[in-house]
Parts: C-alpha cells; structure tokens; sequence
C-alpha cells in the first residue's frame, strides 16, 4: 500500500472532530489567524504557487481564478462554496462536511479574506440532510465563538456565511446555474462570455466559486508553503485528491492520494482489487460524466490531470467507478444516459432533446430491440450534441455515451444481432413471407 | 456621436460594421442570412436554440451569433462556407423536430412557420429518430387571448422573456427539466395583461395561437398587407391577413423606431371595430335617399360662407385633412375645426406601447394646419358650444368625430336643432345618423390607402385592407366633389394613390417624399433621420 501524505483526510476519522473544541485543540484556526496577518495579494500568490487545481471536476488552477477580480473592482465580492456534489459515484465532499466541517469552513475563511468576500454561502446539494445539518452546527459555533461576523479573531476583517440547500438539481454543480439557482431562479446555466464568475456572478457582482475539497486544502498549503504542497504530485498535477472508489471493488471508499499514483496501483491497493477475484473490465476515473476506460488502457495510466487526459478520460471530480468483467456495458450505458437525460436542464436544444435521443436508443437496445446503426447513430447524436450546448453539460451526456459504444460496441453489435434474430424467428413462426398467406 | 467601425469578412465578403454588432447582424450586413429562433433584437440574449451557430475563425469552438460581438479582423464563417456550421444547424434542427408532433397539416403557423421554413433550407432530409415522442399538452390556454400547444414548442422563451422584460408582468415560466421542459403560467395567474397576444407573434413556431383566431385560416390563402394599426397615436406597424374581405389575423410587424415588435390586444383584436355591421350605402337629405352629385351640391351651398363647425374623425388620412382644409378656406372660410381627442391613463403595462388617445392621426390634421396643438381643449370646447347655443353649421366628418362617450342625449338635441348638420360616417346605427340633417356614407380607415403621422411625428403608410361596400365615397372625396359643385376641384384624380401625389406635391415639407420612402418602416419628419438604423427580421 502506498503511504499518502493526507492533508484533507489526516483528521476525518477523530471523534468530535465535527466539533470546533475538538478541530481547534487540533490545531485548527490557526492559519486563519496567520491569514489574516497577511497581505491577500500574497494569500493568493501562495495557492498559485501551490499550484492547487480545481477539484470539482474542470481542474481549473485555483489561485489564476481568485486572479480574475477585476481591478479596482467597487462591488462587494462574493465567496461560494460549491459543495453541490451531483456527479455520480462522487461523495468525498461528503466525508469532509460531515467529519471535518471546520476544516472547510477555516479554508473558506481564508480564501475569503484573499480574494476580499465578506460574505460567503456553502450551496449544499438538497439530499445531503446530514451533511448539511453538521456543516451548518458547525457554522452555528464559529459565529458563537465570534469566528464568524464582525471583526473575526480581532481583525478588521468581518466575514458572514450562510448554508444554502438545494433543491436536487445535478446542474445546480455548475457553477452559473448554482449562482441562478442561489438568485432564485431556475437552476440554469447562463451564457458564456462571460466566462468567470470571478469577473460577473452572483448579483452581476464578482464571484469567486470553488469545490470544497479544493478550499479544505487552503489551510495547509497557507500553512506549509506552496512549494511544499507542489512538490507532492506531479509537476502540473501538485498535491492530493480525494478519489471516491465505488463498483466491484472489495474496499470501497474515499481515498487522498497523491497525484500521479498509477491506477491499478490504486486499485489492488487502497480498493483492496476487484470483487469475488473477477477481472477488470472497465474504469470510469472522474464521475460518471467522464469517459469509461477499458482495462487494458488502464495500464500504466497514472491518476492526474495529465495521464487520464493522454489515456482518454478525465480525472473529473475523482468519482472513481471500477466494473468487473461480468458488467453488462450496455445496461451501464443505459444507467448513465437515463441519469443526464433526466438531470438536462432543457435550456438549450442539443442537449434537452438528445440527451433522451440517446437514453431511448440504449434503452430499445437493451431490451432487446436494437436496430443496425444505432450504434453509428449514437456516435453521431454525441458528436452533435458536445461542443453545441451552453455549458458543458452536453460534453457531460455525450462523452460516457460515446466512450461505451466506442470502447465496447461488440457488446451492442451482439445485443442488436440477438434482437434481429429475434425478429427473424418470429417472422417465421408468423409465416409473413409466404405467398398468398393473406 | 459616431460610432467606430470595425472591419471583418463573413464568407470572404468584407464589409465594415459597427463596435458591438452582433454576428447574426454582421452577415446580415455582409447579405447573408444567419437563421435563429430565440434571438429577438429588443429582448435580452437567451442563447438556447442553438441555430444561429457560425464558425469564427481561430477559435475551437462554433459561437453562437446572437451571442457574439464582431471583433476587428474577425473571420466569419457561415453556413455557406462552413460544413461544420452546416451540420451543426442541420443537426440543431433534426434535434427540434425529434419530439414535435409534426402536425403542420392542422397548425395555423403553417406556411409561415420558421420550423418549416428552415427545414426546408438547412436540413430537408428525413429524421432519425424513430423512438416515441414526449407528450405534452396540446390546447392548454393561458389566458383569455392566448393557447398553448406544448408539443409545438421549442423552448426558445422568447414569450417568457417579453412577459419579464417588456411587460414585467412576468405571468409565463418555464416548468419542468430537459425535454418535458414547457412554457407554463402559475395556477390563478393568467397571462392577461394589454399586450398579450403579442407572445403569439413573438413565437416562431405554432406553439402559442390567438383563441380568436385559431383554426380560422390557412395562411396561404389570405393576402398579407403591410398597415399601420388605427387605434392610437403609437401607429404600430402591422402585417395583416386578409381573406374574403375578412381580417383573419393582425400581426406585428418589426419597428424599431415605432412598435419593436410588440402590439397592444385592444388594437390586434380591435380592427372589426372599424367596420360597422350596418353600413350606410346611400347618401340621405333629410332621410331622402338621394345620389352622390345632389348630395354633396346640397351640402356645399348649405355651408358655404357659413360659420360652421367641424368634427373631425381622428383616422381619416393627412391627405384628406389636406382636402378637407382647402375646402374650408376656400369655401367656407368662417370655420373652426376640432379632432375627437381625449387623453386617459395609462397603466403601466399599457404606457409601454400604448398612446393615451385614441386618435391614431391627430398629427396629421395638425400637420396640415387644420386643428391646433391644444386638440383636446379644442374638442372639449367645440362640444359645449353645440350643447350651450346650438352652433348655426356643424360638420361630423368620420365615424368617431365625436367619440361615443360624448354623444350625450342634450348634444344630439343640440345638434338636430342646428340649422344644418351633415354627418360623413359609415354606421347605419349610428346616432349622428339619426339627427344630421345631411348623411353621407363614408368609408372606415381600412379601406383607403395613405399617409398617417404618428405621436411621435413619424409618417408611415396605411395600407387598404378591405374593400369597400358599394355607394361609399371616402370623405377626400365627398369634399372634392363638394368643391367641384363650387367651381374647381381640388384633387385631380379618384384614386387613393393619385390623392397622396398631389398631397405631397402640395406640401412644402413632404415634397421631397416619395410613397415608397413612407411605406415600409416610415419616416421620420423630426428632421434627424433615424431610417438609416438597420433592422433585423426577427
């Protein structure tokens, strides 16, 4: 088993470790009191030195984003926390609001103080009840303890946070439909450009939007250096991750790793390998929403940025999902269209009618009425709809698609020859193709 | 101010456009049409129907162009040179027709559906998709005016986007997620505010129908005539279809300058208004039935010379202000004429288009020199003096040159106890029919062709709609004749068309104008021309 430095997990399973006595007695609230010591510029130059990325899924470098406020900018400054969590097989942030509350809350915090937010909001995806209720206890205790609200821990810095439920939208993740959503409107992505939130967002007001996992890991990276945090990993994939390990694997969970770890590795030894001593027939590295791999691409793949990208799929949000050699491909393809054909927002065209094109075609296929060329033809509505749409959701809907039939179409070809044998045999027995017989 | 130009190619083509142009504006500059559906150009930017996507060079991704604005240097590549623009508007149109029922043999949009339209340009061949269709609701009203055909619709919001933006009454909503998306309004909240039925004409496809107009034609067989709506002083542009003499459908037709796209429910479903039941075909002297030629000689003797007062409708045509005008100076001299103007509040939903009169050419009499700045002050006054000494001469020239309201019973007295009154209308149900002495049977604003100034001074063409009932003169030429009875007749000509020339070889000011520079979008006669904005078919 590799030994991985933990910097988000090292505390998680302390009991209390929910509550602030017990976060604090652990050294916790430290680095926000050194924050605030500190020149904000320079807060945020350490991150981009870090070179800590964006752990919901685009991996975008945090520090460039805090960058984006523009200058001289006279509107209040707002800090989200995006821990909306909705891509499938994704659950670390979970584990980080649910045993380590303060951990996020303190990363916040300073995140807030560098990029000048004095009001800052957790969007919790709405199933999450339990982890709301301890993000929100813990909320509770900092502003009891004076370490949220005025002048916090003797400073002239003054900082308000409130936790924001969902409603059980997975586009609510991304980032503009999470600020409609946070505005009260419909949960819909807006147009780009503009790009950044950091430039216009909630409010039309800058806004700067980052993953929980990515804002717990400010702390240390304040606390230890940049350079030390960016000399774990690779050289563009610094520091750890999360991976939520779930599917035929004998020891599910979530694990920090270092980047750059190879991925069998990760498997045979943090997943304890595949279930009941079956092969490995496929990976889906970054959440459902990423390409699958089949198992002999997985070989030699590193888990980072970088690998996944030159293997053919993302390292995504880390939901890492492995499947055994008795996987039915289709009925998985199935699953994964049904759940972005449901969770479309129906804003733009490609995306609210292809999405259910594409779960319908799976769906015929795997009950056994597939047609030829409905494998062509899925290639083809994916094609059409990633790249058209207004967000990246319609990359979202076609690249698992795509990935399935591309990686495994023996699985489909077989599955529409036996519904063509079917059809033939029936023909028979009805006689159609006698002359006369009507 | 001017503004900076900048230089880009669509297809090759150079042209020069100005900062912040859009790309769906640039090609269109450049003379190459971008299709879109949600893109309107006086509502925000929605972005969602994805047709307007064309190719700019060195960047990954196609743009959409309602989205875009036109950068210097920038290289536009549309459908024409693009395939990969091609297939995106070929594919976002197999995507919009997956679950649409298709139902174009029953859809009132028919024949000018956007759906249609580009499927038969950028895409003409048959669907894939061979799986069931979403259901959706198909007769669902949202108000009084408007009905929904949820299957029809393509979600481009454009109507949402009025209701919010335009009317900011904000009755319509999207409900429901990816393709089971439909417009929807809140239980107990209908779409019912004074601008309503234009969400209709906004809508691009057949999802959104008139309840008063449904079912009522096919589209093909009407004849779509470019007018301006009488009903006030707004002078919204309109496209109306018509059929057996029949109004089957007013639309709004594209002004920037006057009406955006937008037109009010009480003028759209308004025009039957103009045209009574019972129509006056035969002109009355003393409730004799006599010919046209002994009419109007009776009429002109009886008034020449005498101080007499004139009603005058607020509709009729500048033209025939210009007609009625000379008459009087030469004939009559000893005259005051006054215009059926009263001004009413406004809500605040009306106020966005609406004017507050209803008196959709009282610029124009103004503009002859007939009635003065004080229009309303004018008529008021003119009112009492026939109810206080029962003026010797009064003229009613128009249906309305005395509004309904103001028709009281002492003011018929008053009027029948004239020593003479004739009355130019068209309602045989009229009340100033029953006390003039003198009827002449006129024809409604939707039977003649001319010019109408607008509140804002604007003059645009009213276009004939109907034909008229025989025995009908219009008033211009009733006067005409009368002038002709005196000795010379002011107009040489009978139509409306000859009417119009040689009003606008008369006036100084309109001299320089031809009918064509009227029609269309109109012209404004403010002195800063504002004609030369370009205007985008939405």
């Amino acid at each position: 088993m590799g030994t991985h430095k933990q910097i988000l997990l090292a505390n998680v399973r302390k009991p209390n470790q929910n509550k602030l006595e017990t976060y604090e007695a652990g050294g916790g609230y430290k680095v926000i009191r050194k924050a605030l010591g500190m020149d904000p510029a320079a807060i945020t130059a350490e991150v981009k030195t870090s070179g800590l990325r964006g752990r919901g899924g685009a991996g975008f470098p945090a520090g460039v984003k805090w960058g984006f406020i523009p200058k001289g900018n006279t509107k209040p400054v707002y800090l989200v926390n995006n821990a909306d969590e909705s891509e499938p097989g994704t659950f670390k942030d979970r584990l980080l609001l649910e045993n380590d509350p303060h951990l996020v809350i303190e990363g916040m915090l300073i995140t807030a103080y560098a990029v000048g937010a004095q009001w800052s909001c957790i969007y919790i995806r709405g199933e999450y009840s339990y982890p709301f209720s301890r993000i929100q206890d813990a909320v509770a205790e900092c502003y009891k303890k004076g370490y949220l609200g005025k002048n916090i821990f003797g400073s002239n810095f003054s900082h308000d946070m409130v936790v924001h439920r969902g409603a059980g939208a997975y586009i609510c993740g991304e980032e503009t439909a999470l600020l409609n959503s946070l505005e009260g409107k419909k949960g819909q992505p807006r147009l780009k450009p503009p790009f950044f939130p950091a430039a216009i967002g909630l409010y039309n007001c800058p806004t700067i939007v980052n993953n929980t996992e990515t804002l717990a890991a400010v702390p240390w990276i304040l606390e230890n250096g940049g350079k030390a945090y960016a000399s774990i990993g690779t050289e563009k994939s610094t520091g750890t991750k999360l991976i939520s390990a779930s599917g035929h694997i004998n020891k599910p969970g979530v694990y920090e790793i270092e980047l750059g770890y190879p991925l069998l590795q990760f498997i045979e030894e943090e997943c304890g390998g595949v279930w009941k001593g079956r092969k490995l027939k496929g990976v889906i590295p970054g959440g459902s929403s990423m390409p699958v791999l089949r198992a002999d691409e997985c070989a030699n793949v590193k888990i980072d940025y970088e690998s996944l990208v030159a293997a053919g799929s993302h390292l995504g949000s880390g939901g890492f999902m492995v499947m055994d050699e008795t996987t039915d491909m289709v009925e998985a393809a199935r699953n994964v269209a049904h759940f972005y054909a449901h969770e479309s927002c129906g804003q733009c065209t490609p995306c609210r009618e292809g999405g259910h094109w594409i779960e319908k075609i799976f769906q015929r296929v795997s009950l056994g009425k597939g047609m030829p060329g409905d494998v062509e033809l899925v290639e083809s509505i994916c094609s059409q709809v990633a790249g058209h749409t207004i967000c990246a959701f319609g990359e979202a809907l076609s690249w698992p698609a795509q990935a399935f039939v591309r990686k495994f179409p023996e699985e489909f070809k077989a599955r529409i020859e036996e519904a063509l044998v079917g059809i033939n045999k029936k023909r028979e027995s009805l006689n159609f193709d006698s002359a006369g017989s009507h | 101010m001017t503004v900076e130009l900048l230089n880009v190619t669509v297809d090759g083509t150079k042209v020069q456009v100005p900062k912040g142009t859009n790309l769906i504006d640039a090609a269109k500059l450049a003379g190459v049409e971008v299709p879109f559906y949600c893109y309107h150009p006086h509502l925000s930017v929605a972005g969602n129907c994805r047709m307007c996507q064309v190719e700019v060079k060195g960047r990954p991704k196609l743009e959409i162009g309602c989205n875009t604005t036109v950068a210097e240097g920038m290289e536009i590549l549309t459908q024409k040179s693009s395939p990969k623009v091609k297939d995106a508007q070929a594919a976002t149109l197999e995507f919009i027709l997956i679950n649409h029922p298709l139902d174009c043999t029953v859809c009132d949009q028919a024949g000018h559906c956007k759906l249609q339209d580009y499927h038969y340009e950028y895409n003409a061949r048959p669907s894939r998709f061979v799986e069931d269709k979403v259901n959706k609701v198909k007769a669902e009203p949202l108000g009084p005016t408007v009905m929904l055909d949820g299957e029809r619709c393509i979600m481009c919001t454009r109507c949402i986007r009025f209701c919010d933006e335009i009317t900011k009454t904000s009755e319509l909503g999207m409900v429901n997620r990816g393709d089971h998306s439909m417009i929807a309004i809140r239980e107990g909240r209908p779409l019912d505010n004074p601008l309503s039925g234009t969400v209709v004409d906004l809508c691009p496809v057949g999802a959104l129908t008139h309840r008063e107009w449904r079912f009522n034609t096919r589209i093909w067989f009407s004849e779509l005539k470019d007018s301006i709506c009488p009903g006030c002083s707004t002078g919204c542009n309109v496209k109306v279809a018509v059929r057996d003499n029949k109004i089957v459908q007013v639309k709004a037709r594209l002004n920037a300058e006057v009406n955006k796209e937008w037109l009010c429910d009480e003028g759209r479903y308004g025009f039957d208004r103009y045209l009574p039941e019972e129509r006056l075909t035969a002109p009355l002297l003393n409730r004799k039935e006599v010919g046209w030629d002994e009419a109007t000689k009776s009429v002109a003797t009886q008034i020449k010379g005498q101080e007499t007062l004139v009603f005058l409708a607020p509709n009729l045509l500048t033209e025939e202000y210009w007609v009625i005008k000379s008459f009087l100076d030469r004939e009559v001299k000893n005259y005051k004429a006054v215009i059926a103007y009263r001004e009413r509040k406004l809500s605040e939903v009306e106020a966005v288009l609406i004017s507050p009169d209803y008196a959709a050419n009282f610029r124009g009499a103004q503009h002859v020199g007939l009635v003065s700045d004080k229009p309303e002050q004018d008529y008021v006054d003119a009112l009492a003096r026939v109810k206080a000494d029962g003026a010797k001469v009064v003229l009613f020239v128009g249906e309305g040159a005395v509004l309904k309201q103001d028709l009281s019973s002492d003011f018929v007295a008053a009027v029948a106890k004239s020593s003479f009154s004739a009355a130019f209308i068209t309602d045989a149900t009229s009340t100033l029919a029953q006390c003039a002495s003198a009827i002449l049977p006129a024809r409604s604003c939707l039977e003649k062709s001319g010019i109408m100034i607008n509140r804002a001074k604007r003059a645009q063409f009213s276009e004939a709609l109907v034909k008229f009932p025989d025995g009908t003169q219009p008033e211009w030429r009733a006067f005409n004749m009368m002038a002709g009875a005196l000795g010379k007749k002011i107009v040489d000509g009978l139509t409306d068309r000859e009417l119009t020339l040689s009003y606008l070889k008369s006036d100084q000011s309109m001299a320089h104008l031809k009918i064509s520079n009227v029609r269309g979008s109109g012209i404004s006669l403010n002195g800063s021309s504002t004609s030369s904005a370009h205007e985008v078919r939405a």
